[in-house]
């Protein structure tokens, strides 16, 4: 049926009615779903580490420690201060190795290199690895995401 | 008492109305020509799939898709079970000669340009139906859990990456989170047994219901000459044909199977470093090469990002194929016909490199 001089016949004017509404109602599922599908990004901010276990380590030498589910480096520098790095290729996220005798992190992936501070020196890898902070508080060794600082 | 079978089956015939399907069927009739033997690349397919269904739901019934188990169950199905190895084996390489099957079917259609009208959809189902298959075979790789795998699965999705916003989304759907945990393992086996069958057989029913709706094509300098092909039943002669290639590819499958059963590798290690020899199933190879030849960075984007976009443009053209190839029998028709033999050597050449 169609009202003199309307746009559309009732049945036009019903069915938008009805697909808009059944279109919404499936929209308003969208959201939880995804939400339930993308679970929250869950790297730490920081790691708590016994500073007894790295207390020891020579100036130059390099340990794994874990960073959330994936490994974290830490070298020790030359003024007994720790340097720490996310030990994942900035290539494709493999993770990498030191390499004590060549004196650099190497990713058998695609045949990536890193100098000893980081820094990518051959192969595909783009950028250094991660920098992580870290600091010594009392009986703790502390590795932090950049720019967090320390929680008190 | 006596079932009257005569009245049982009209019985049936009278509520699922099956009259219409077997008439078909004995109507049906394939082209016989130079090209007909590339019929049979479709059904050898089938034949695969369902064994990978079969063995699959085997595995299934003692595999543990958990960061714990997972290595060890497959030890077990391997050990303990009555030929375990065997059925992990034919379920490996049944993958293997599936997706090369699967190309082969692909090229065949590119090179006798079966994709032209009216069977564009058919072709569409078909590029998903490869795709599909694709993940099939990359969700399965992770399954064991060992080093290699782990790691070229983190390889693989981290590769969306390179595309800035929209990447990142990807890569956390598919690890469930930043980073490949037990977490994507879950993922990966439900991908892998529960929402890719449901996907395949949807696209697949679509797919083979256009095949049946336009029947087989004709060779395209016979069908601009009108001439009339000469045609052999689908019932029985096709199929006896299709039977005997069929019984054929499952002696093939099992003599390798047999022979060259997959290994096992230690259980993966989140932390360790990267193995030695991270590859992907052959498939991937000349994509995985192909991303290897980019440099890191090329001017204000990295070379990775060049390779995925230029990658993803080829997939949509080959998509859309029957459309660019509109004037099949013309001057373009022709070059896409070498772009086909050209794409063929590339990807041939691309997967030996990678091995070097
Ligand atoms: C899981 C994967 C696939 C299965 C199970 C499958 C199955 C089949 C079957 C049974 C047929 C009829 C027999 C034949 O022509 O061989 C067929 C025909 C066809 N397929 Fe596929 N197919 C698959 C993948 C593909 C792919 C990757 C393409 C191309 C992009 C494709 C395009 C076509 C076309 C155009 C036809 C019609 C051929 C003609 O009429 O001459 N299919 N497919
Ligand atoms: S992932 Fe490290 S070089 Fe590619």
């Amino acid at each position: 049926m169609r009202i003199d001089n309307a746009y559309f016949t009732r049945r036009k004017f019903l069915n938008s009615i009805l697909g808009g509404w059944l279109g919404a109602v499936a929209a308003s599922f969208i959201s939880p779903i995804v939400k339930f599908v993308w679970p929250p990004y869950k790297e730490p901010d920081e790691v708590k580490l016994v500073f007894a276990d790295y207390s020891g380590m020579q100036p130059g030498e390099v340990k794994n420690f874990a960073w959330g589910s994936k490994p974290g480096l830490i070298k020790r520098a030359p003024d007994g201060s720790f340097i720490a790095w996310v030990g994942v290729c900035t290539h494709l996220d493999c993770n990498v190795a030191w390499l004590p005798d060549k004196k650099q992190f190497f990713c058998a992936c695609h045949d990536g290199w890193y100098d000893e501070n980081g820094t990518n020196v051959s192969g595909p890898p783009p950028k250094p690895l991660r920098r992580l902070e870290s600091s010594v508080e009392g009986e703790d060794l502390f590795v932090r995401k950049p720019g967090v600082g320390a929680k008190t | 008492m006596k079932i009257d079978m005569k009245k049982l089956a009209a019985w049936f015939d009278d509520r699922l109305a099956l009259t219409p399907i077997f008439k078909y069927m004995t109507k049906k009739e394939v082209p016989q020509h130079e090209h007909s033997f590339w019929y049979y690349t479709g059904s050898s397919i089938l034949l695969f799939l369902f064994i990978q269904i079969v063995t699959g739901i085997m595995l299934a019934l003692y595999y543990q898709p958990t960061l714990e188990g997972a290595t060890d169950s497959i030890g077990r199905i391997m050990t303990e079970l009555p030929l375990g190895w065997l059925i992990r084996s034919v379920h490996s390489w049944s993958s293997t000669f599936m997706i090369a099957f699967v190309m082969i079917h692909l090229l065949a259609i590119w090179f006798t340009k079966s994709y032209r009208k009216p069977r564009e959809a058919t072709w569409m189902t078909g590029m998903m139906l490869l795709v599909v298959s694709m993940v099939f075979g990359f969700t399965g790789y992770l399954l064991p859990w060992d080093d290699l795998s782990l790691s070229a699965t983190k390889v693989g999705t981290n590769i969306p990456m390179a595309i800035p916003v929209v990447g990142k989304w990807v890569t956390q759907f598919l690890r469930g989170g930043g980073d490949v945990t037990g977490d994507t393992l879950t993922r990966f086996y439900l991908f892998h047994v529960c929402i890719l069958p449901l996907v395949i057989f949807a696209i697949l029913a679509v797919h083979i219901l256009l095949v049946q709706k336009e029947g087989m094509s004709v060779p395209l300098k016979d069908e601009i000459a009108k001439k009339k092909v000469p045609a052999l039943p689908f019932w029985p002669n096709f199929i006896l044909r299709e039977v005997v290639i069929w019984l054929v590819l499952l002696g093939v499958l099992l003599t390798i199977s047999l022979a060259f059963a997959p290994s096992l590798e230690l259980t993966a290690d989140l932390m360790a470093p990267a193995p030695e020899g991270v590859k992907p199933e052959w498939y991937f190879l000349f994509l995985f090469q192909t991303l290897k030849i980019f440099p890191a960075n090329m001017g204000p984007v990295t070379g990775e990002f060049v390779a995925v976009v230029l990658i993803l443009i080829a997939v949509v053209a080959i998509f859309f194929l029957p459309f660019i190839d509109n004037k099949p029998e013309g001057k373009k028709g022709k070059l896409i016909q070498y772009l086909g033999v050209a794409g063929l050597i590339y990807a041939i050449v691309f997967s030996i490199w990678s091995l070097l």
